[in-house]
């Protein structure tokens, strides 16, 4: 179990504030966040590699808040590999092993062997790495973090630079990995495909705080905030505050609802969804995968995707009136917690 | 496609080839003023050879020092922000802005015997004035900021988060530091050490005001010229540039050979 424990990190202006994580033994636990919310100082701080104000970090019943990086058995991952260029991938995997104190235990060897098959770079053992592609150099850094049994793996954005073919396969490798070793893993990523893909537990990062943690099925259901809801991929999101409206949604206070543009159904006739109004279509946006449609209710303005092939058979052109709506399943009511809600009591 | 040639191309054409001239042509011109029988006479000569063995040894030396004074500043200030930084940067590079003559004048203040530290060294029966010693004192005023400087970039250059990963595999400080950041920036560091020992070997001003004897070779090529003129100062100029080129084509030979040995991994 790693624990942390009202942390706060000041860096210049930026602050990291009272930040509090539960990560189970084992588990794979996703910091998702924008860019510059603070994912990577948090991850940098449990790797003792930021000077912390104050807080507490526990690992596996060790309290490793004073002890220094190389004594925390806490190893990480950055997106840009950081392979030593002054190595072969052999030993650039068994760098770290030379500084353990059990240094000539088998089951590094072992672990040598698993990796590298897991991993599928028996092949470049013997190359350097500024002849390796970036596929097989993030390969090669997961192998090195991996090798010396670590208490937690920290992985900061691993794939963000690779390009989406190459980034789907270490996404599997990944997942393979975690459930082959069981490793505690904690990752940094601004992409919440990515964290739904692979996280057991996802943490929202905003602003320096960690405005939301839960599995990703709870996130994705009932975000805690808007922001974390914009975040998330929820377009539109409305503040529902008239008694009518409260009734027409199942509120019983003003709050916020939102709904996935996926999940709004269009129509030429009628519609016979849980919620369903009548727009004009404001605009449409043809992004080559999906179209996005623009419906302008008198009240609200809807953003729908649709498949190309379902928007070419409705034949749907701007100004035309058409039908929507969407079922009572597909609303997400975003209930804005104050921050403090969350702060660990331990 | 047809290659086009470019206005600041040509430029730079022209001012590479005037730049070439004015640091070759006096180099190679000197061979051709000289006499090449007294050239003869002046390598048997013991005090022409004395005095390039001076410079040789405190250049190599003032290297050291350099080399083990500079590294763990340049390292500090490759690796902190800090509010005082730009002084101290400032600081450390004084001494090339200072004329040199100036800086022996400001060097002899310390150690002459007058002064605290001069007359310490006196009751410690430590002479640095007329000394090997004052000799590298005044190359080692000129000659460090450069070694310094040099150091911090290459150590600029090895990314923190290289550093960081060594660590969090289990590698100290000082380990991370001696297997990944000496190694990767040591190419840098070793062409900071040839300019800091080509500055330091040249060095005139700031050597001749604090140690006139033992006689270094740009002081014994300078006494020679004032009293006997071009024709005895030549030959001992033509041996300290021919020691110095080769000297510094070996060192460079030795980086550019770590360099391809880099690349091609």
């Amino acid at each position: 179990m790693i624990h942390v424990k009202n942390l706060n990190i000041t860096l210049g202006t930026f602050r990291i504030k009272n930040v509090n994580l539960k990560i189970k033994k084992g588990e794979f636990l996703v910091l998702l966040g924008p860019t510059a919310a603070g994912k990577s100082v948090i991850i940098e701080a449990i790797a003792g590699l930021v000077p912390i104000q104050s807080g507490q970090i526990i690992v596996n019943n060790r309290d490793v808040t004073k002890l220094r990086p190389e004594e925390r058995n806490i190893t990480i991952c950055y997106q840009d590999y950081n392979l030593f260029p002054h190595m072969n991938v052999q030993n650039n995997i068994t760098y770290g092993l030379r500084f353990k104190k059990d240094k000539h235990n088998p089951q590094y060897r072992k672990n040598f062997k698993e990796l590298v098959k897991l991993l599928k770079i028996e092949s470049i053992l013997e190359r350097m790495p500024l002849n390796l592609s970036g596929g097989e150099q993030q390969r090669v850094s997961l192998a090195r973090g991996l090798i010396g049994n670590p208490d937690v793996l920290l992985l900061d954005e691993p794939l963000s630079a690779l390009d989406p073919n190459i980034k789907a396969t270490i996404q599997e490798e990944l997942k393979n990995i975690h459930r082959t070793l069981h490793t505690t893993i904690i990752m940094v990523t601004h992409d919440f495909i990515e964290a739904n893909y692979l996280a057991q537990s996802v943490a929202i990062v905003h602003d320096g705080k960690i405005i939301q943690q839960g599995k990703p099925e709870e996130i994705f259901q009932s975000p805690s905030s808007v922001f974390a809801a914009q975040f998330i991929g929820v377009k539109n999101i409305f503040r529902i505050e008239e008694p009518a409206e409260l009734e027409f949604f199942g509120l019983t206070k003003p709050g916020y609802i939102g709904i996935r543009p996926e999940n709004v159904y269009i129509s030429l006739k009628p519609i016979k969804t849980d919620y369903h109004f009548q727009a004009e279509i404001g605009d449409i946006r043809n992004n080559q995968i999906y179209m996005e449609i623009l419906c302008c209710n008198t009240r609200r303005d809807y953003l729908a995707y649709l498949t190309i092939n379902r928007f070419f058979e409705l034949g749907l052109t701007k100004g035309m009136t058409v039908y929507f709506g969407f079922n009572k399943k597909s609303l997400i009511h975003i209930h804005e917690k104050p921050v403090q809600d969350l702060k660990c009591k331990a | 496609m047809e290659r086009r040639l470019e206005l600041l191309y040509i430029l730079a054409a022209l001012t590479g080839f005037i730049i070439l001239v004015f640091n070759v042509f006096p180099i190679l011109n000197t061979f051709y003023w000289t006499d090449w029988d007294t050239v003869k006479m002046t390598l048997t000569d013991k005090m022409v050879i004395n005095s390039i063995w001076t410079s040789v040894k405190c250049a190599s030396i003032t290297t050291i020092i350099s080399f083990f004074l500079g590294i763990p500043l340049a390292y500090y200030l490759a690796r902190h922000e800090f509010k005082l930084k730009n002084l101290i940067e400032s600081l450390v590079d004084i001494p090339m802005v200072i004329p040199h003559t100036v800086a022996g004048i400001c060097l002899l203040t310390v150690v002459s015997p007058r002064s605290p530290v001069g007359h310490f060294l006196k009751t410690h029966n430590i002479e640095a004035l007329g000394t090997e010693m004052g000799i590298v004192l005044g190359m080692l005023f000129v000659s460090m900021p450069l070694l310094v400087d040099s150091a911090r970039d290459a150590f600029k250059w090895v990314p923190v988060r290289m550093e960081n990963v060594s660590r969090s595999l289990g590698a100290t400080h000082l380990e991370t530091f001696f297997r990944i950041t000496f190694v990767l920036s040591w190419r840098g560091i070793l062409s900071g050490m040839i300019i800091t020992w080509a500055r330091a070997i040249s060095e005139f001003g700031a050597v001749i005001i604090l140690a006139y004897h033992p006689m270094t070779a740009p002081t014994l090529i300078y006494e020679r010229f004032s009293a006997y003129g071009m024709k005895y100062a030549v030959p001992a100029n033509i041996i300290l540039v021919v020691i110095s080129i080769i000297i510094f084509v070996v060192l460079r030979l030795v980086s550019l050979k770590g360099r391809q040995r880099h690349d091609s991994r």
